[in-house]
Parts: structure tokens; C-alpha cells; sequence
């Protein structure tokens, strides 16, 4: 094999703009055959449930103190924010907590949610199917005819589908009364004032679900994605584990991007 | 359940035909053809590195080879559909260099993995049947432990069981006895060729022990640098005059 | 029951303080060997090229998008009392003040912060900083010190770039979805926004890249048990960022008021 000629200046500029490209479109189509495989599995009814039980645990219990702490503060940094923001020019703090359930609806609880569990549960996905995959334990599936994506990747999309759901209605929560000390704390709004629920309508909490659902059915499926395309002992399992990071937050970025684009009318027609 | 086979009279029962891999713009593989009869136990020889665990994987259909095909029992790997390629695994067991063994799982479901996927095996015989092949490398009682509670000798045996539980007609073993001390892997090699013996498997040894396989295996092949130096028989082998073929085969170095 | 369960309360606790401990002793580690200041020049450029290089391109899309993303939720609002005029303040000031510095923070800890602890990680099951302490190298004045340099200074000068890639970002989503016109979105920017809305975020961003560099060299110094250690090091190490980035931006929006 003889090697290529070394690349100019302007192949060099080139490859590196072509270089992330090529990579995004080969994890997209990757990740999309995957998806459609996984459905393949589950509608073939191939859904092993007692495993679907033990992501629960690990991907939704293991999460909820990071949730509560990350997401609680966001509400009081939110608060804070939008309290100060409020003073500065109506002075009417009167509409504060309406507007903040408001938004943290359409916007913070899921989106949040889901980048501190693209954080946690991306990079553990990842972890496990990669070291997984560099100790050979993958291929001793493949031999015994236990495809990885049945045994492995249908799971957590299951059960990160449905705790992604089941941890954003609780953000909303968390997050809403970390606000609401905040309000009576910092601006002296009064809790019977602060919950009030005016501005909040079907439509708000459809984006929310919605958002959630799409957050859960992505993170499993890019992280195992990246998991099971580890090589190269314990240097590809950090590889692994980082890629999926970042490939995570930055499926959920362009999601949202995406869907609230997409909501924008429905809601500015009925707002 | 499992694949019919597709061998010709006279076929062999895995035929490797210009097997080439590259990693990174170096040539790993370089054209290895080889036939293995049924019933052979090929065992495969070389220097690490020379790319013996690659050639495993591309046969076991792990590993797409750059150029060349291989067919088992009939087949060619490459291009069997999921479905077909999995019922023809069922015909194969492996043993891995690295073990392999699922975490997540006891030495007791480790080996009763290939059991319980094949299915139709009663649950009492499934236990049975493992702690037979636990008593059979001398590890009677293990079966809770889990395999980061094992030595790497311990692992490589679990291993073994779970390859040969079901007994199937094809076997790969990469370096069944590495980390083993002499009594455990003479009695592992005894056991191996018990089993081509009576049941006539057809089975591919990597290893490193030649004193070991050379009464258990009946052919031969010397990789190095991924190109096939030497294969054929052992009288072949006796008669050759490569000098790598004779390091190896007499195992000392002449320089 | 109750006792396993007390067990594992217990045993989490620890490992809390393991960690916060560890930690704190990292911080206080890199500041003695700050006094004097004295790091590995060419150690620390080429960390400083290689942090760059790896974060800015992600940064800066999820900046663009984050932008995008702020206007499009400012301008339900906006749209609903006719104020156009204040769409560019109001996305602005959250970006800059907020959302800017945590959505690159978090970023930037998921590229270099997970990536430095997956490296140091690494070198740690291969033993390889237990070969340069053979060799007689201070690991924290050889590895920890030019990370915690270019981790500080790349994460400042991203926000600052962040920060005006989010704003146009918004800007092109405000004319083509919004249709409010550019300028605009820019004067009511110009004319609302103050140095001080645009500094805090920029102090916040040293913090955090204070707070990322720490962590993960802990993180990745401590790690055990191959190559399942280095991804759980790293899970954990991206969890703890996380964790710091908004109890640290908390504090700060409350004092810099
Ligand atoms: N996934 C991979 N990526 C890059 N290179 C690889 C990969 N797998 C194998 N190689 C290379 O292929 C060559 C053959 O490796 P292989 O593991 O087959 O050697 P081996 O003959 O089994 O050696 P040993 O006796 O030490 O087990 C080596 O040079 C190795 O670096
Ligand atoms: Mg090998």
C-alpha cells in the first residue's frame, strides 16, 4: 500500500470542513439504521423486560438527585434572572411565576433535563457498551446469535424513552418550587401569586411531552451508537464515552432547535 | 433450527480463499487461502502479531476481510442475511484470547448463555450440564462467582466451557491454555481431542504451547507478518525446510 | 434491609467526600504551584492549541443554535405585546448573562473536560504517571498545570465568542422566522445591553473553567480498574461539572446583581 501524497494547504483547510461533515452524516445514517432496527425488534415483540426494568433503575433512580440538584438551581438562577429582568422595566412582578411555568414548559425542564442526562446517561451508555465491545464481549454475543442491538441497545431505548418522560414532568416540578422560594425569598412574591397557572395551556405542556419524548428515543440510541463503535482497548473506551457527550448534547441542541421551530406557530396563533 | 449445510462431496468443511485486511494503510492479512476437511483440527501457529486472532474473527464472520471470502460449511460468511448467518453460529463455539465473559453475568450464566439462546434445553439439564463442564477443567463450585472474582487462568476455563456446552460441530479456540499451568492444560488439551475424537468436530487451535497441540491437531498452518508461511499436514510440516517453520515446529532459535 | 440500605447511604457519602476532598486538595495543589507562577511552556501552548481546536467548532454551533433557540422563546412573548423593539434585549440579555456561559460550560465540559479525564485516565490503568513520578516528574506541575491554564483561558475567550455567535444566531432567526429586521434586533442590543450584562458572563466563564479544569484532573488522577474505570471516571467527571457549573453560576447571578 503506498501512502497518499501529503494533502496542500487548501486540501488540508478542505479536509478539515469536510472531515466533521462526513462524520455527522455517517453517525446520522448509522444512528437512523439503528433506530429502524430497534423498532424491527420491538414490533417483533423481542423486548426483554426484566432488562428494560434494570436500565430503568440505573438510567431514571440514579438520576434523580442530579436532577433535583441541577434542575433546582436552574429554577432559582431563572428567577433570579427574570425577576431582575422584570423590575428593570415593568416593576410588576405580579406575572412572574405564570410566565416562568410558562417557559419552563416550553423550553428549560425538558431541554435541561435532557443535556444533564445526555451528561450522565450518554456518557454511561457509551461506557458500558464500549468496554463491552473492546473486551470482546459483543463478538461473544454475535457468536451465540444475541444480536447487540436486541440484547442491548432495545432496552435502553425503552426504558430512556419512558424515564425521560417520567424525569421531566418531575424537573417541571422541582424546578417550579426552587422558583417559587426564590420569588417569596428574593422579591417578596407572595407563593398564592406566584403559582398561577393563566398563561399555561394544553398546547405548552404537548411541547413539553413531546420535546421529552424525542430527548429519550435520541440519547440511548446515539450513545449505544457510539458505544458499539468502539475500538482499540481502554484509550477507545474514553473516546467512546466523550464522542457520546458530545454527540448527545448536540443531537438535543438540534432537536430543540427543531421543534421549536416547528411549535412556534401553533403556539404564537394560540398565544 | 440450524443451518443445513451447503458442502459439495469432497468440500471442505471451511474453505479461506485470498483473505486480505488492512488497519491504517498496513497490510495485516496479506491473501491467506487455506482448507480445513471436516473432521481436521487445523492448529495455527505464528509470532504475535502475525495476525492469527484477525483470521479467526474475518472465518467467524466478526471481521470483514478487505479482498477474499470464506466459506463454512458451504456458506460464504460475507453474504448470508443476519437470520442465516446467526443459525449458522449456532453450529460454532469460541473461546476468545481475552476471555470474553459477560460481566453483567455469573460463571453460571456465563456458560449457560449458549444453552439458554439455542432454547429447548431444559432448565435442570442447563444447570447439569455446567456443572459438568465446571467439574470437567477442574472448577467444581464457581458457578455464583462472578468473572472479575476469577484469576485470568479461571477466566480462560469458564470460557472454554461455555464454547463447548452445546457441542458443537465447529470449534475456535484462541489460546485455550495461555495462563495455564502444565497439569490444568494438558488436561484441557485431553478433553479437546476427546471431543474430535467421538463427536468429529472440525476445530481451528491458535496457540502458542506447540508442544500442546502437536498430538491434538492433525494440520498446520505458520502465519507471519499476516502471510501464510506454511499449511498442510504434519508430515508436510516435519518435512519442511523453512526456517521459521522449523523454529517453531522444534522450537529453538537458531541464531 | 435497613442496614445494606444505611450501607449504601453510607458508602455514597463517602465517596461524596472522597471527591469533594479530592477536589479541593486539586485546587489547592495547582494554586501552590501557581505561587510563583512557573508551568511547562510548551506543554501549555500545545494544550492551549489542542484545547481550541477540539472545543471551538462545537461551541460555536451550539451557540449559533442556542441564540436561535432564546429568540424563538423571547419572541412569543415579544410578538404578544408588540414589542419588537425589545426582542434583541431580551434574548440578548439571557444569552449573555445565562444561558451563553451555562450552555457553553456544559459544552465545554462534555469536549475537553470529559476528554481531559478520559486522557488522564488512560495514563493512569497504563501506568504511565506512575513512570514519570519514576522519573522524578511532578504529575500536577507537568500534566495538571498546562491543562488548567488553557481549560481557564479557552473557555473565557469561547464565551466571549459564544456569546456574539448566539446573538447573530438569534439575529438571522429573528428576520427569518420572526420577521423582525435585523438592525433592529441590533439597536435594541446596542442601546439596553450594558458592559456589565456582557462581563458577568465572561466571570462566570472563568469560573467554570476554573471549576472544569479542576475536576476533571481529579477525576482522571484517581482513576482504578482498566478500561471500565476510565468511562465510569468520566461519567462521574462530567456529572460533578455539571453539578459545580450551576451551583457556581447560582451564586454568582445572586452577587453580581
Ligand atoms: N481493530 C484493529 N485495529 C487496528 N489494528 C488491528 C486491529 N485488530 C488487529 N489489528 C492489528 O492486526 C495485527 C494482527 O493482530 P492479531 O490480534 O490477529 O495478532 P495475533 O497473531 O493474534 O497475535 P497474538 O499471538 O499476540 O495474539 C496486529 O498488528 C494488530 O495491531
Ligand atoms: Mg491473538
Amino acid at each position: 500500500m503506498s501512502q497518499p501524497a501529503q494533502p496542500g494547504l487548501a486540501g488540508r483547510f478542505l479536509s478539515a470542513i469536510g472531515e466533521p461533515v462526513v462524520y455527522t452524516w455517517r453517525e446520522v445514517t448509522g444512528v437512523a439504521r439503528m433506530a429502524a432496527l430497534v423498532f424491527q425488534y420491538m414490533l417483533r415483540g423481542k423486548i426483554r423486560w426484566d432488562a428494560v426494568a434494570a436500565q430503568m433503575y440505573e438510567i431514571g433512580n440514579k438520576s434523580i438527585v442530579f436532577i433535583t440538584f441541577t434542575l433546582g438551581f436552574l429554577g432559582m438562577i431563572l428567577v433570579f434572572q427574570a425577576g431582575f429582568q422584570a423590575e428593570k422595566i415593568t416593576g410588576d412582578l405580579q406575572l412572574l411565576g405564570a410566565l416562568f411555568l410558562q417557559i419552563l414548559l416550553r423550553e428549560f425542564a425538558p431541554t435541561i433535563t435532557a443535556l444533564m442526562i445526555a451528561t450522565r446517561v450518554g456518557t454511561g451508555i457509551a461506557a458500558e457498551i464500549g468496554s463491552m465491545v473492546v473486551t470482546e464481549q459483543v463478538d461473544a454475543m454475535r457468536m451465540n446469535s444475541a444480536p447487540p442491538v436486541e440484547y442491548l441497545v432495545v432496552p435502553r431505548f425503552i426504558a430512556g424513552t419512558i424515564m425521560m418522560v417520567v424525569l421531566v414532568i418531575y424537573a417541571v416540578l422541582v424546578c417550579y418550587l426552587a422558583g417559587m422560594f426564590t420569588g417569596l425569598y428574593a422579591f417578596n412574591v407572595n407563593p398564592h401569586t406566584f403559582v398561577n397557572f393563566a398563561f399555561v395551556s394544553v398546547l405548552d405542556v404537548a411541547v413539553c411531552l413531546v420535546k421529552a419524548l424525542a430527548y429519550g428515543m435520541a440519547i440511548p440510541l446515539v450513545a449505544s451508537h457510539t458505544g458499539l463503535r468502539t475500538h482499540g482497548g481502554s484509550a477507545g473506551v474514553g473516546w467512546a464515552t466523550t464522542q457520546s457527550v458530545v454527540s448527545c448534547s448536540l443531537s438535543v441542541v438540534i432537536l430543540d432547535f427543531i421543534l421549536s421551530g416547528l411549535s412556534y406557530p401553533l403556539l404564537a396563533a394560540a398565544g | 433450527m440450524t443451518l443445513l449445510s451447503a458442502l459439495g462431496p469432497g468440500d471442505p468443511m471451511i474453505r479461506v480463499e485470498g483473505i486480505t485486511k488492512y488497519y491504517l494503510g498496513a497490510t495485516v492479512l496479506d491473501g491467506v487461502t487455506l482448507d480445513i476437511p471436516s473432521g481436521s483440527n487445523l492448529g495455527l501457529m505464528g509470532p504475535g502479531g502475525a495476525g492469527k486472532s484477525l483470521l479467526l474473527k474475518i472465518i467467524a464472520g466478526l471481521v470483514e476481510p478487505d479482498q477474499g471470502r470464506v466459506l463454512v460449511d458451504g456458506h460464504d460468511v460475507g453474504t448470508l442475511d443476519a437470520h442465516k448467518l446467526a443459525q449458522l453460529r449456532f453450529n460454532i463455539g469460541m473461546v476468545f484470547q481475552n476471555y470474553a465473559l459477560f460481566d453483567s453475568m455469573n460463571v453460571g450464566e456465563n456458560i449457560a448463555f449458549p444453552l439458554r439462546q439455542r432454547g429447548g434445553v431444559p432448565e435442570e439439564e442447563i444447570q447439569a450440564r455446567v456443572r459438568e463442564q465446571l467439574a470437567l477443567v477442574g472448577l467444581p463450585g464457581i458457578a455464583h462467582q462472578y468473572p472479575r472474582e476469577l484469576s485470568g487462568g479461571m477466566k480462560k476455563r469458564v470460557s472454554f466451557c461455555r464454547a463447548v456446552i452445546p457441542a458443537p460441530p465447529l470449534l475456535f479456540y484462541d489460546d485455550p491454555t495461555a495462563g495455564l499451568d502444565p497439569v490444568t492444560s494438558s488436561k484441557i488439551f485431553i478433553h479437546l481431542r476427546r471431543m474430535q475424537q467421538d463427536g468429529g468436530t472440525t476445530a481451528i487451535t491458535i496457540s502458542h504451547d506447540i508442544d500442546g497441540i502437536k498430538p491434538i491437531c492433525d494440520r498446520f498452518a505458520l502465519l507471519d507478518h499476516g502471510r501464510l508461511v506454511f499449511h498442510g499436514t504434519r508430515d508436510e510440516i516435519e518435512a519442511s525446510d523453512d526456517r521459521l517453520v522449523r523454529q517453531f515446529w522444534d522450537g529453538f532459535s537458531d541464531d | 434491609m435497613i442496614s445494606r440500605g444505611l450501607a449504601a447511604i453510607g458508602g455514597a457519602f463517602n465517596g461524596l467526600a472522597f471527591d469533594v476532598g479530592g477536589v479541593v486538595m486539586m485546587l489547592l495543589k495547582i494554586l501552590r504551584r501557581c505561587l510563583p507562577p512557573r508551568a511547562d511552556g510548551p506543554e501549555t501552548w500545545a494544550n492551549l492549541y489542542r484545547v481550541g481546536v477540539k472545543s471551538f467548532p462545537i461551541v460555536l454551533v451550539t451557540a449559533a443554535f442556542t441564540g436561535a433557540i432564546m429568540v424563538i422563546q423571547s419572541g412569543l412573548y415579544i410578538k404578544q405585546y408588540g414589542a419588537e423593539g425589545l426582542l434583541g434585549w431580551g434574548a440578548g440579555y439571557s444569552i449573555l448573562r445565562e444561558v451563553g456561559p451555562i450552555m457553553i460550560g456544559l459544552m465545554f465540559s462534555g469536549r475537553v473536560g470529559a476528554n481531559n479525564t478520559a486522557e488522564l485516565g488512560t495514563m493512569m490503568v497504563t501506568d504511565q504517571i506512575d513512570a514519570l513520578r519514576a522519573l522524578a516528574i511532578d504529575p500536577v506541575s507537568y500534566l495538571v498545570i498546562p491543562r488548567f491554564i488553557a481549560m481557564m483561558i479557552m473557555l473565557t475567550l469561547l464565551v466571549v465568542v459564544g456569546d456574539l455567535t448566539a446573538l447573530v444566531g438569534g439575529a438571522l432567526t429573528g428576520e427569518v422566522l420572526l420577521g423582525v429586521d435585523t438592525r433592529v434586533y441590533f439597536e435594541s442590543i446596542v442601546t439596553l445591553i450594558t458592559l456589565q450584562d456582557f462581563l458577568s458572563g465572561v466571570y462566570k466563564a472563568v469560573a467554570f473553567g476554573v471549576a472544569i479544569a479542576v475536576i476533571s484532573c481529579h477525576f482522571g488522577l484517581t482513576v482504578r480498574g482498566g478500561a471500565v474505570g476510565v468511562g465510569r471516571a468520566v461519567n462521574n467527571s462530567v456529572v460533578a461539572s455539571a453539578i459545580a457549573i450551576f451551583v457556581i453560576d447560582y451564586f454568582m447571578t445572586w452577587a453580581m446583581q
